[in-house]
């Protein structure tokens, strides 16, 4: 039995080494072809310094190398710290120096654009070196393609991935072999994956999602096709792509779905080798969801459940009967070797029916965030049930209740986050990044309930006085410091901000009244 | 006209996508989707806009890498709709 990541590897390598084990902009490597490049990598960043624990920026966009460049890090011993590709130079440095990155996989063009100052090698998958410890990809070649014996341990750091943060800085959110491990375990026991599976990775890398496209694919023997950032933006290319790589299990955020849904001209595609269609993130529209189910009669749908810092910790299976007369689809119940706890305010359980906060433990809950023990004591708390065991229970922040056939339902946050398309925002976050502008006195960004994306973005500012800013101007700026699907797609520029009678910004107004 | 097709898709595309992606400056023949300026959530508000703009309807099978590429591109296919609409 795996206790580390790579070792899902060493198993579908030696078992199936001519199958595909990833296919990505028309590229593709066999279990044989990863297994040796992966090693050849691991061996390289040793060479250069990267011992057990440290931290590799993987910074270029989705490729066969991805998965190269995932599985050679952790043969190191290292973690890996996946970068989003488009997100900006300056979020991107903050969280190059938060956890210290020390190497890159990246491109020459990227590379100039981010250049961390810890940096001791980085290793590009295209592009010419210009300097010493620039290396190009050919150097692979000169290495062993044998791995290097694991040194690890199950609790070691596997990788670190960055999301919103309520003050302006990402977060980064701890993963272990064994976190990853007890939910890959779990998929592959509940969804039975074998070697005859095609995966789609259609999320983001540096998005949790694709950590079950991934491993679930390596550990099974099958191939993972992943979708390329630019494939994303055209439904129908996207729609051609499960057509022609004759993909059998589709995980997304339901947007991606409700977007095939609307302009993919689904009912004349042959889609009966999708066995099983998994969605997370945000909560997928009932109306969608039932035209979706009709669409694919052969498929099993699942409602997979579980913010970062967990995984996946609950999931419900589709009822094919019962979507009609559903109004809201339960989250379901909790995973193999996890327990959820619906709790009041005061720590104690609520009963049935009635709405308490989501907590989680068991062995798929993040040991903390990177560097901030703060914000670690905050969202692990003791377990008040487990007195004489140190253990700690994640506070999901997720408002929940039980319905009466013992599934969760999600009703909504007890703090300023809100969800598109799948992204975790921290209000305070866009808030921070509008603060950050010279001219602006006051700043809000409400959220507003969107059927296809889960929430709009609109922001309200004041200016100080005799300040003439655009709202295009504020936009491009924000567009400086936080990712594209965090920039508000509106910016209302007013003299004040509405306030209540405690003085505080009167969001609820704000969110009512509208604007452009 | 086609001028005018020109700059208003040209002006959109500065005023409603480019900001939000961190960019200034767009040319005509520059990749849109590369560069991020056009993306998933962008391709619809950019069509959305068209069709209301110009009285034309895009169909799902023209929302392609060749026409909404570039500003050229989309401008091509703006003048098609608006001569078949004329026709």
């Amino acid at each position: 039995m795996a206790y580390l990541l790579q070792q899902l590897l060493d198993v579908s390598a030696d078992r199936h080494p001519d199958k595909p084990a990833v296919r990505a902009r028309e590229r593709s490597l066999t279990y044989a072809e990863l297994h040796a490049r992966s090693s050849q990598l691991a061996h390289l960043l040793r060479a250069q310094g990267v011992a057990r624990g440290d931290r590799v920026g993987l910074f270029f966009p989705k490729a066969v190398e991805s998965v190269v460049a995932m599985l050679g890090v952790l043969k190191a011993g290292a973690v890996y710290v996946p970068l989003d590709p488009h997100a900006p130079t300056r979020r991107l440095g903050a969280i190059a120096e938060n956890c210290g990155i020390s190497a890159l996989v990246t491109t020459a063009e990227r590379l100039r654009t981010l250049e961390p100052r810890a940096l001791r090698c980085a290793v590009l998958v295209s592009g010419e070196p210009r300097a010493a410890h620039e290396i190009a990809w050919s150097a692979l070649d000169a290495f062993p393609t044998s791995a290097p014996p694991d040194s690890g341990v199950e609790t070691d750091l596997a990788y670190i991935l960055y999301t919103s943060g309520s003050t302006g800085q990402p977060k980064g959110v701890m993963l272990t072999h064994r976190n990853a491990l007890t939910f890959v375990d779990w998929c592959a026991a509940t969804f039975v994956i074998t070697a005859d599976d095609r995966l789609s990775n259609h999320a983001p890398l540096h998005f949790d999602l694709s950590v079950f496209d991934i491993y679930n694919a390596l550990g099974a023997g099958a191939t993972v096709s992943l979708v390329h950032e630019e494939l994303t933006v055209f439904p129908r290319r996207v729609a051609d792509f499960i057509e022609q790589h004759g993909i059998t299990v589709w995980y997304s955020v339901p947007s991606a779905l409700v977007y095939l849904l609307l302009h993919a001209d689904l009912a004349a595609r042959d889609l009966d080798r999708l066995r099983l269609v998994l969605f997370a993130g945000e909560v997928f529209p009932m109306k969608y969801l039932q035209q979706l189910a009709d669409l694919l009669p052969r498929a099993e749908l699942y409602n997979l459940y579980g913010p970062t810092e967990t995984n996946v910790c609950t999931y419900h299976h589709v009822d094919r009967w019962r979507l009609a007369g559903q109004d809201r689809l339960p989250i379901g119940r909790a995973c193999a070797n996890t327990e959820v706890l619906v709790l009041d305010a005061d720590g104690r359980r609520v009963a049935p029916g009635e709405v308490g906060e989501l907590y989680v433990r068991g062995p798929s809950v993040t040991p903390g965030y990177w560097g901030d023990a703060e914000k670690t004591r905050r969202a692990l708390v003791p377990n008040p049930f487990q007195p004489h065991l140190d253990e700690r229970l994640y506070r999901t922040g997720d408002l929940v209740t039980l319905d009466e056939h013992g599934e969760l339902v999600f009703l909504g946050r007890r703090d300023n986050q809100v969800k598109s398309r799948g992204y975790r925002i921290e209000l305070g976050d866009i808030e921070a990044a509008l603060y950050a502008h010279p001219a602006v006195v006051e700043a809000a960004v409400v959220a507003t309930r969107d059927e296809d994306l889960g929430s709009r973005l609109r922001a309200f500012v004041a200016l100080k006085p005799g300040e003439d800013v655009t709202p295009a101007s504020l936009q491009a700026h924000c567009a400086g410091l936080v990712p594209r699907y965090m920039v508000p797609e509106t910016i209302n520029v007013r003299d004040s901000l509405p306030k209540t009678s405690t003085g505080k910004t009167d969001r609820a107004r704000l969110t009512a009244e509208g604007g452009v | 006209m086609d001028r005018d097709v020109r700059s208003v898709v040209r002006a959109f595309i500065a005023t409603r996508l480019a900001p939000s992606a961190g960019r200034a400056e767009i040319a005509d023949d520059e990749d849109l989707i590369d560069t991020g300026v056009v993306n998933s959530l962008g391709i619809f508000q950019l069509v959305a806009f068209l069709e209301e703009r110009f009285q034309i309807a895009i169909g799902d099978e023209e929302i392609t890498p060749e026409n909404f590429g570039t500003i050229d591109g989309i401008e091509r296919l703006v003048a098609s709709r608006i001569a078949a609409r004329a026709a």
